[in-house]
């Protein structure tokens, strides 16, 4: 893609990096058996572990009030977890001030000092960490530079416009070369476009600076775009954590599965090759071995729903029956249909549809076929009341 | 907008009479201080600037003055450190006598001026301290301190806390953090709080007038006393000398901070 400049290697960003990797090994952030415990209410973070390896992206995903941010101050050390211990680097951090750990962050409304300049901002980190006052002046260039705002450091802060504004904070959470990056939906406010670039620049830098990046967000493709592992979370539990890709292909459970894309759930009982769904087997694969006649639900894609007006063109598929179309939303470069089995009770399912020649389909009441495959349907045991 | 004619008719108008009524103190004492005549009158008889001299040349009025002036540094100079923390303290942390504190920020309004002066006079009467310049500063700080923490918790209030977050999360101890972001920030509050103390204090005719002496009377309590025997132009000169004050004051506040900020700041 055009956007993204091949720039050359910056040699002292690396060797730097490369110097401080070799001398620790192990993985760069250990969260272990966390709780956050505010008082009123259940824990906003309970449980929470997981490793991350050096120089790797993470994104922490999951719906609002989910415990992502207070995970990431715990980490940053705004606040002190109530039980359990986190690591950088090896080290326990617990009775470690925030200042003096050297971690860069990204905050959600990006808190750029006011009263100063772009590159005074970007310069503050070095002054506090005292970095020799000499290199200051070229270190801030160089980092303005490597976030495109070269020739804009003398502006103040709101002279910049806001994608702007989102470089000078990653420039100065970036500038010492903490060992660790922290992002707290930095890209939430902008708009679609700008955000979208802004994620391809976070993964370049990333890359480029081999930085080990935590990045929280609710936006379940930035997730997928832009990390090498993703942790979703929901009410201050980990659910999985996982690559994007076994993310979505194998989600854990009925929660994952349901954040993640557009899916349906038919209600059930487990039976021999799939789920009986009103007296009807629909082919289906249990995640983990469950015992025939176990209340289950089963969970599929809106994109792994095929669908046709005649039957006949899904005669390939494992399993097919009939529908009538109740909605259709026209997204451009597919469409999104809400089909009424009648056959299974009633239940409706949410299918992609991606023949725009089909549009004579959309018509509500309209009777179609739908199918699907055995592996694309995934069983899990239905929640307990 | 839309509004009516007849709308803008009554609101043109009440606005003018506000602006009539405020203003026409400030205008009657400005035209009398010019008057050359012998009498304190408006519309002035004649135009003179003879008043301004004669106070010029009253040594009285001159040391009155300094003394004024000494007593509003002293006060601003303890209210700026006082107030600027406990502002700063009341917008940040929730604070286990705020109750009592509320109610201290509402005593200007609430307990007259005289009750207050004649406490600190009887306190500073025990201690021995009456007759000197800088009790009379100190009691004005006190007195007047609660305008000060207000217009500092103001914009302390405005304050982004994220802003601290990120400061330390850049390597900045509390000390640094509180020098290099806290203060910036609340740099308006301080200024406005300070001038306005600084008005305040030179202002201050009722409790100087409890604790001064004859030795030591500041400017309002000189002109209370000249009042007394005759009312001639030249308090009407130094009534100008003071507004012209509180009018730089405010373009000074204008300048440093502008004065929007000013009027938002409660
Ligand atoms: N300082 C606090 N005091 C009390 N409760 C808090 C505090 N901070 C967060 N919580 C609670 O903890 C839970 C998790 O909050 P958190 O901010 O971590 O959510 P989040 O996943 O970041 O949500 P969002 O996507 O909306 O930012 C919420 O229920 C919230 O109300
Ligand atoms: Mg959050």
């Amino acid at each position: 893609m055009g956007r993204i400049r091949q720039q050359g290697p910056q040699p002292m960003i690396r060797d730097a990096a490369n110097a401080a990797q070799a001398a620790k090994a192990g993985p760069a952030v250990s969260v272990r058996g966390v709780d956050m415990d505010f008082g009123a209410g259940p824990l906003a973070v309970a449980d929470a572990g997981f490793d991350l390896a050096r120089g790797r992206f993470l994104t922490i995903l999951g719906p609002s009030g989910s415990g992502k941010t207070t995970l990431l101050r715990m980490i940053a050390g705004f606040q002190t977890p109530t039980r359990g211990e986190i690591f950088i680097n090896g080290e326990p951090v617990s009775k470690v001030a925030p200042h003096q750990r050297a971690i860069g962050m990204v905050f959600q409304k990006l808190a750029l000092f006011p009263h100063l300049t772009a590159a005074q901002n970007v310069a503050f980190p070095l002054k506090m960490r005292r970095f020799d006052a000499r290199g200051i002046p070229a270190r801030v260039e160089q980092f303005l530079d490597l976030v495109r705002l070269g020739g804009l450091g003398g502006r103040r802060i709101h002279e910049l416009s806001g994608g702007q504004q989102q470089r000078v904070a990653i420039a100065r959470a970036l500038v010492f070369q903490p060992d660790l990056l922290l992002l707290d939906e930095p890209l939430a406010a902008l708009d679609r476009k700008l955000r979208e670039e802004m994620q391809l620049e976070f993964r370049r830098i990333q890359r480029e600076l081999g930085v080990t990046t935590i990045n929280v967000t609710h936006d379940q493709r930035e997730a997928l775009v832009m990390s090498d592992e993703v942790i979703v979370m929901e009410a201050g539990r980990i659910q999985q954590n996982a690559r994007p890709v076994d993310l979505y292909r194998d989600p854990a459970n009925a929660f994952v599965a349901n954040f993640i894309g557009v899916t349906s759930f038919l209600p059930g009982r487990v039976a021999p090759g799939g789920l009986e769904c009103g007296g009807i087997l629909c082919p289906g694969t249990p995640r983990q071995a469950l015992a025939a006649g176990t209340p289950a639900r089963g969970a599929i894609r809106a994109e792994q729903i095929r669908m046709a007006a005649d039957g006949a063109a899904l005669a390939g598929l494992d399993f097919r029956l009939q529908g009538q179309v109740r909605d259709a939303i026209f997204e451009g470069e597919r469409q999104l249909y809400e089909v009424v089995l009648p056959a299974l009770g009633g239940i409706a399912v949410q299918v992609y549809h991606h023949d725009a020649s089909d549009f004579a389909l959309t018509a509500p009441g309209q009777t179609v076929t739908v199918g699907w495959n055995r592996r694309d349907m995934i069983l899990f045991p239905a929640a307990v009341p | 907008m839309n509004q009516s004619r007849a709308q803008r008719w009554v609101l043109g108008f009440f606005v003018l009479l506000a602006l009539v009524m405020l203003s026409a103190p400030t205008v009657v004492v400005m035209g009398a201080s010019v008057s050359a005549g012998r009498m304190i009158a408006f519309p002035p008889e004649g135009f003179s600037l003879q008043w301004y001299g004669k106070i010029l040349a009253a040594s009285d009025l001159r040391q009155a003055f300094g003394r004024t002036l000494v007593v509003a540094l002293i006060c601003t100079a303890v209210a700026l450190p006082v107030g600027t923390l406990a502002g700063i303290a009341l917008a940040k942390f929730r604070l286990r006598f705020a109750g009592a504190v509320q109610v201290y920020l509402l005593l200007p309004f609430t307990v007259p001026l005289i009750g207050s002066g004649i406490g600190m006079m009887l306190a500073f009467g025990k201690m021995g301290i009456l007759g000197q310049l800088w009790p009379v500063g100190i009691a004005c700080a006190v007195i007047n301190l609660p305008f000060m923490i207000w217009a500092v918790t103001a914009s302390a209030a405005a304050l982004d806390p994220d802003l601290e977050l990120a400061a330390a999360n850049c390597g900045a101890g509390r000390v640094q953090t509180f020098l290099s972001v806290t203060l910036p920030a609340v740099t308006p509050g301080i200024i406005t709080g300070s001038l306005l103390m600084f008005i305040l204090a030179m202002n201050e005719f009722l409790v100087s007038l409890l604790l001064v002496d004859a030795r030591i009377v500041t400017l309002p309590v000189q002109i209370y006393n000249s009042i007394r025997s005759i009312i001639t132009p030249d308090l009407a000169a130094i009534s100008v000398v003071f507004i012209v004050m509180a009018a730089l004051a405010i373009a000074l506040l204008d300048w440093l901070v502008g004065l929007d900020i000013f009027l938002k700041s409660k």
